[in-house]
């Protein structure tokens, strides 16, 4: 087979994973050699579904052993299959890196035969590019479940970012949807990763030649909507990922139905929506200071479909508000609704010079349509509405975006999960 | 009225900078030759380029403001703004007279309008970093067409003699008839026309349309959204994109 229908196959086969991040790792090129990482990543090109394209995102091989429900790639499902040789992926990335196409590799695979032997292709190809073609740019390499520590370790030292997938956020879902994968053998690897990124850190400290060691973290990825799991078990776990393993990134994938299998939901499309709410919420657990239990309770365990988690929030905890702009501690800032952390950080620097008016705001572009409930300048308060929880609900209800509120629909489940 | 007129060059430009520092007219305007319009009802200066004095301001700029700020003045001057000459002097005078944290100054529609050029401009810059195409062409250089709104060729050329070090390859805005060459060893600016014709390696149409196909396959069909992908790819950067160039 020709490597142009081999990349057709390969690449169709590994859309579904999310990630495409090429940030967190300063690889330097090397003399002679190709290739650097650029600390806050590079996107090259972004696709028709709006997604960004920053590496070349392909499966090793898509023939594989297990028959997942919800994979595109499982063994019985009737698709073009599909392998590379490692020279084959080595040859590619470096092509596509001189012409600046990509910012790297990414490289999965379904598993081939075994765990072991499927992950000893994957280190072989990172050997190649790193040793023989002295490719110095970004590589984020799946790490296969199941596969012997000492094959997972040899290749965290040569890629800067590994990942292993979570699939479906909870033991049931797997055992339902993926009876062959344990969430053991799942919960392992990221342990063993996580804790080899810390001991190569503390190496670092006392020896400047102590190597690397995935250093540009490790991520994972969920799908969301082809269980029962609600919200709040999913931003719980996210949160526990991010506290106990230090991982960089969770992501997100909306359920596409890419199979016919009676477990499985019928959808008439991706839950599109509630992706975008569980990274709205992510995003306040990473960079805005909140937990999970601030966000979801078990009496109400999944998300407003109609507002934002920040505005439910704050609707919820009105006795905090208004905030007055010139005095409110930063970390308060960055909980007014509307207000980000650029936002907050320049408020917090220009408050210095003299008080801020509402004006002032204005201009420095801080974005009021949602704020301006929540705030007081100089003592004086601007929402129209009144400060009263019921009508400004009513007013950010009104102002959401037409395009996202009108995808609710489509994106609910329809049979099966619901009570 | 006064207006300083300047050649055109970031020195001229400090130079000009220096000048109304010094003289006792002080310029309303500070304004490129190129972009001059003449009135009857202002006074021109023209301000002789000298390198020795616009070195003294850069400088200044840095150790009694910031390294940012020189930053921000170096991007506005790139961004090509009929203005920006004159943004720049308000600002470096602001400067002078708070220091460092002028760039904390949010509420000041001087550092405003500094803050929204230069970042205009660092954006339009980080951008190309990634949609920058190379062709690799015969006796292996690879080469790039661009037509950015702004003067950002500067901007790429380091990024790209750290990534490609190993290879030559030339950056060309056709825009401005300017290219960066870079040899192996170092990268310098050229003004005026390429000579020759592009004759492709061998390989290069079959690599192209891998990338096409590539590109093709990575999408997914039920989440088709062109209106995002314009927004972070606006449609005046397809027609040098392998992958997009027959969508123009």
């Amino acid at each position: 087979m020709e490597v142009l229908q081999k990349l057709e196959i390969l690449a169709d086969a590994a859309k579904y994973d999310v990630s495409c991040s090429s940030s967190g790792s300063n690889r330097k090129n090397t003399k002679g050699g190709i290739g650097n990482a650029h600390r806050s990543g590079i996107c090259h090109s972004w696709s028709e579904d709006g997604r960004c394209i920053s590496l070349l995102k392909i499966l090793f091989t898509n023939e594989c052993i297990y028959n997942c429900a919800y994979c595109v790639n499982r063994s019985s499902n009737d698709v073009p299959r599909a392998s590379f040789t490692p020279e084959e992926v080595a040859e590619l990335t470096i092509n596509f890196y001189k012409r600046n196409y990509i910012e790297g590799l990414f490289l999965s695979a379904a598993v081939v035969k075994s765990p072991d032997y499927t992950m000893e292709l994957l280190l072989r190809t990172a050997k190649l590019l790193r040793h023989h073609h002295q490719f110095n740019g970004y590589i984020h390499m799946k790490a296969i479940p199941g596969a012997d520590p000492k094959l997972i370790y040899q290749a965290g030292q040569l890629v800067d970012r590994m990942s292993v997938n979570i699939e479906l956020p909870s033991s049931n879902g797997l055992k339902l949807l993926a009876p062959q994968k344990k969430k053991e053998s799942i919960i392992k690897p990221m342990g063993f990763i996580a804790n080899q990124i810390i001991q190569k850190v503390e190496e670092r400290k006392l020896y400047k030649n102590a190597g690397k060691f995935v250093p540009g973290g490790q991520s994972t990825q969920l799908i969301v909507g082809a269980t029962a799991d609600h919200d709040l078990s999913i931003l719980r776990l996210t949160e526990g990922l991010y506290n106990q393993f230090g991982l960089k990134r969770v992501y997100y994938s909306a359920y596409v139905p890419v199979s016919q299998d009676e477990r499985l939901p019928t959808l008439a499309a991706p839950p599109l929506l509630r992706e975008h709410r569980l990274y709205q919420a992510d995003w306040l657990l990473r960079f805005y200071g909140f937990t999970s239990k601030e966000l979801l309770q078990e009496h109400q365990p999944n998300f407003d479909t109609t507002l934002d988690p920040k505005c439910d929030w704050a609707l919820r905890n009105m006795q905090l508000f208004p905030v007055e702009i010139n005095k409110a501690p930063y970390e308060m800032l960055l909980r007014i609704p509307g207000i980000g952390v650029k936002s907050a950080k320049r408020i917090a620097a220009a408050r210095r010079f003299h008080s801020l008016s509402y004006d002032n705001l204005k201009k420095m572009g801080v974005v009021l349509k949602r704020a301006k409930h929540f705030i007081t300048c100089g003592g004086k308060y601007y929402g129209e509405v009144g400060f009263k929880e019921n009508l400004i609900r009513q007013a950010l209800v009104l102002q959401e975006p037409k395009g996202k509120t009108s995808g609710i629909e489509e994106g609910q489940q329809l049979s099966m999960f619901t009570h | 009225m006064i207006h300083y007129i300047y050649d055109g060059s970031f020195e001229g430009l400090l130079t000009a900078i220096y000048e109304a520092y010094y003289r006792k007219e002080k310029p309303e305007k500070i304004i490129a030759k190129a972009d001059l319009q003449e009135s009857f009802l202002v006074t021109y200066i023209h301000i002789a380029t000298e390198e020795e004095k616009a070195d003294k301001v850069y400088s200044a700029i840095r150790e009694k403001i910031s390294s940012r700020a020189l930053k921000n003045v170096f991007y506005l001057f790139l961004s090509e703004d009929m203005e920006a000459a004159t943004y720049i002097y308000n600002y470096i005078k602001l400067g002078f007279s708070i220091g460092g944290k002028i760039d904390q100054y949010h509420t000041h529609d001087i550092v405003q309008h500094v803050h929204k050029i230069s970042h205009k401009v660092g954006k339009e810059a980080h951008r190309l970093l990634g949609l920058v195409r190379f062709q690799k062409l015969q006796g292996d250089i690879y080469y790039a067409f661009i037509e950015p709104d702004h003067n950002v060729t500067a901007l790429l050329a380091p990024h790209f003699s750290k990534r490609m070090a190993s290879e030559n390859w030339i950056i060309h805005d056709g825009r401005r008839n300017i290219a960066a060459l870079y040899n192996k060893t170092c990268w310098i600016i050229k003004e005026g026309d390429l000579q020759g014709e592009l004759l492709l390696d061998e390989e290069e149409l079959a690599y192209q349309e891998m990338w096409q196909s590539y590109f093709k396959s990575i999408a997914i069909k039920n989440r088709k959204n062109p209106k995002l992908q314009r927004s972070y790819m606006p449609k005046r950067y397809w027609r040098h994109l392998i992958e997009l160039k027959n969508k123009t």
